[in-house]
């Protein structure tokens, strides 16, 4: 069973949100709701400001907090590829989800639109679903968390789950420049224009992106919440590694 | 005799009169609540996606929830160690307890996404793994343990001694429901506003003041606020042991905040500068001076200690300074966006919105619907 990853090369993201708008077509997300986001973070006034910016999208976690506090198991870890998934059927739209994601990449919409005007308004759904957009993607299913995101629950990065799931079984990493993979690339990795993102299984020892993480050193973001990503990411390889401040997982010891 | 007895009917009117009151003011704010929530979703809250997941509405179901379990510990440790004149207070300081608690699940599944999913949803989850599966499973046991209590009170002649196994497991399913409240923000690690290994002890002691400030001021309310016709036995029971443990609550609950306020403000953890900006809010001041030490104040000072007006006063600014304190710790704990970037502020902003708002004057009539109910109709009062 493959335990797909992500690795981020920071050097090579320019932080054009490309990434964000494909996962947003892809995924139907409404207006400013973005699973996926390049933060922009500035530091200094002006004339002295330095502007940084960093890709975040979930990090589906190994050992994910999400899953854990979730009263329904409506979020949980899918053991064949480690998707972190969301069964609209089954939130009840308490979000401990939310508050428990250190990263703060999971979505209750039904608040005030973060876009105006608000394009529910415009688009409205007659089937419970947060709108109807002119444009939908073919793929729904709502146990996976996929589809227009429902009334009244959370919902959150399938690590497109759809394309991904489909991946001929024992590929160790899906790269866009690979014509017969490339429709199982995640989104956001293939319209990567730098190729600062990488996707792959973690679990295979030779795959592209475990090579990436030894030789750059590739980081886990807030490490110390116990949440072990699946998502890596890179920031040159001169530097010394961040260690990680946890015991080892049993998969880590393999 | 007689005099008693008009005056008990006297109070009877009264209730019956808050009782509708209460209905009132029921129909009126939750149906603007409900219309508010038809027309505009939870677009009519002001929590957002930027960090504040839980607004106002969470923290009036977790204030009425701990009352509630404040006043079961209160009633089933009279019970369990008390002697006969704790008596007077145990049927109210239950049924308020039942009372209190609706009104926190009615806001509650106001603001749920799914409220009716919920209630299959998570007892058939099995969801081991999350604080809040305990939380409802322990809330729904201690629901049932109350009402046993209650039916079991109901003839006049019941004694002490046959209930204290049931109170045994009232008072453990109220420390128990307590506790796991203190976890599900307790655990939260990367949120060291919250997070602390001895947030379910502080709930439960924030519980037990609050069940002691409405054992307080609901019997005042009872005999219409009017201290002539507050028996004996409930005057010496207020002047002496209660009023001494009201002021030990409220004493180590203030130990509690300022404890954490002390090592918030030289903490250096990311969250804990929202100490910064609450321990110098009016709102903080307004809580730790009035809310808490006046009463302290009132309740130690011989001169007014057995005043009844006092005593009053103190119970309503013990009530008000917990939902002060429950509002800034829920909020507090999530003023700080967390991978937001620089379009978010460093600090979030939330107040509530006339929709929250009015759901707390959901839970405030609601509670004291049922309450007078129980007062009119099981003589909540009544020593036998
Ligand atoms: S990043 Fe957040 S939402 Fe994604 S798996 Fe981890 S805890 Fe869950
Ligand atoms: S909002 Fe839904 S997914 Fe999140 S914890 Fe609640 S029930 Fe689970």
């Amino acid at each position: 069973m493959a335990k797909w990853g992500m690795v981020i090369d920071l050097d090579k993201c320019t932080g054009c949100q490309a990434c964000t708008t494909a996962c947003a077509m892809e995924n139907n997300r409404l207006p400013g709701e973005n699973w996926q986001d390049v933060l922009f973070y500035h530091e200094g006034t002006y004339p002295n400001v330095k502007l940084m910016w960093f890709p975040r999208p979930c990090m589906h976690c190994e050992n994910p907090s999400c899953v854990s506090v979730c009263p329904t198991k409506a979020t949980y870890k899918d053991p064949d590829g480690g998707f972190v998934l969301m069964d609209y059927n089954k939130c009840i739209g308490c979000k401990y989800c939310q508050v428990a994601c250190p990263y703060g990449v999971r979505f209750y919409v039904d608040e005030k639109a973060v876009v105006q005007p608000d394009i529910r308004g415009v688009f409205p759904s007659e089937t419970g679903r947060q709108w109807d957009p002119p444009y939908k993607g073919p793929q729904d299913d709502p146990s996976r968390g996929i589809g227009i995101q429902p009334h009244g629950v959370v919902s959150k990065c399938t690590f497109c789950y759809h394309k991904v799931s489909k991946a001929p079984k024992g590929v160790a990493d899906l790269d866009e420049d690979i014509p017969e993979l490339k429709e199982y690339v995640p989104a956001c990795v293939r319209v990567c224009a730098p190729k600062a993102r990488f996707f792959g299984d973690l679990d295979q020892p030779n795959s592209n992106v475990n090579k990436m993480i030894a030789d750059k050193r590739g980081v886990r973001l807030k490490d110390e919440t116990g949440n072990k990503p699946q998502v890596y990411y890179l920031s040159g390889g001169a530097t010394a590694s961040v260690p990680s401040l946890r015991s080892m997982s049993d998969s880590d010891k393999g | 005799m007689t005099s008693v007895t008009v005056s008990n009917k006297e109070i009877s009117g009264k209730q019956l009169g808050i009782m509708l009151l209460a209905l009132i003011g029921l129909l009126i704010a939750g149906g603007m609540a409900v219309n508010n929530l038809l027309v505009e979703g939870h677009a009519a809250y002001n929590t957002d996606n930027l960090g504040l997941f839980w607004g106002f509405p969470i923290v009036i179901y977790d204030y009425f929830l701990l009352t509630s379990t404040g006043l079961a510990m209160v009633a089933s440790m009279a019970l369990i160690f008390g002697g006969e004149e704790y008596r007077p207070i145990i049927r109210r300081a239950l049924w308020l307890a039942l009372a209190g608690l609706l009104g926190g699940v009615a806001v509650l599944m106001m603001e749920l996404g799914h409220p009716l999913r919920a209630l299959w949803a998570i007892p058939f989850s099995f969801a081991f793994s999350s604080p809040l599966y305990w939380k409802v499973m322990a809330v729904s046991f201690y629901v049932i343990s109350l009402l046993i209590l209650q039916v079991r009170m109901l003839k006049a002649d019941w004694r002490m001694q046959d209930l204290r196994i049931n109170a045994m497991v009232t008072l453990v399913l109220a420390l128990g429901v307590t506790a796991i409240a203190g976890v599900v923000y307790g655990s939260q690690s990367f949120r060291p506003f919250w997070a602390s290994g001895d947030i379910p002890v502080a709930f439960i002691f924030e519980s037990l003041l609050g069940g002691l400030a409405f054992v307080f001021f609901f019997t005042y309310l009872a005999y219409a606020f009017n201290p002539a016709a507050v028996p004996e036995s409930v005057k010496r029971l207020f002047n002496d042991r209660l009023a001494n443990l009201l002021a030990l609550a409220i004493f180590i609950h203030l130990l509690f905040v300022l404890a954490r306020m002390s090592s918030g403000l030289y903490g250096n953890a990311e969250g804990l500068q929202v100490w910064q900006t609450l321990a110098t809010s009016p709102l903080f001041f307004a809580e730790i001076i009035i809310g808490l030490l006046l009463p302290l104040v009132l309740l130690m000072y011989p001169g007014t200690r057995t005043s009844p007006w006092a005593q009053i006063l103190a119970s309503l600014l013990v009530m008000n300074a917990l939902l002060i304190s429950r509002y800034e710790y829920i909020i507090g704990g999530q003023l700080v966006p967390l991978f937001k970037g620089s379009w978010a502020p460093e600090l979030l902003s939330y107040a509530p919105s006339p929709t929250e708002w009015l759901l707390l004057l959901v839970a405030i009539f609601l509670s004291n619907a049922v309450n007078a109910f129980g007062e009119v109709t099981l003589r909540l009062g009544r020593e036998g």
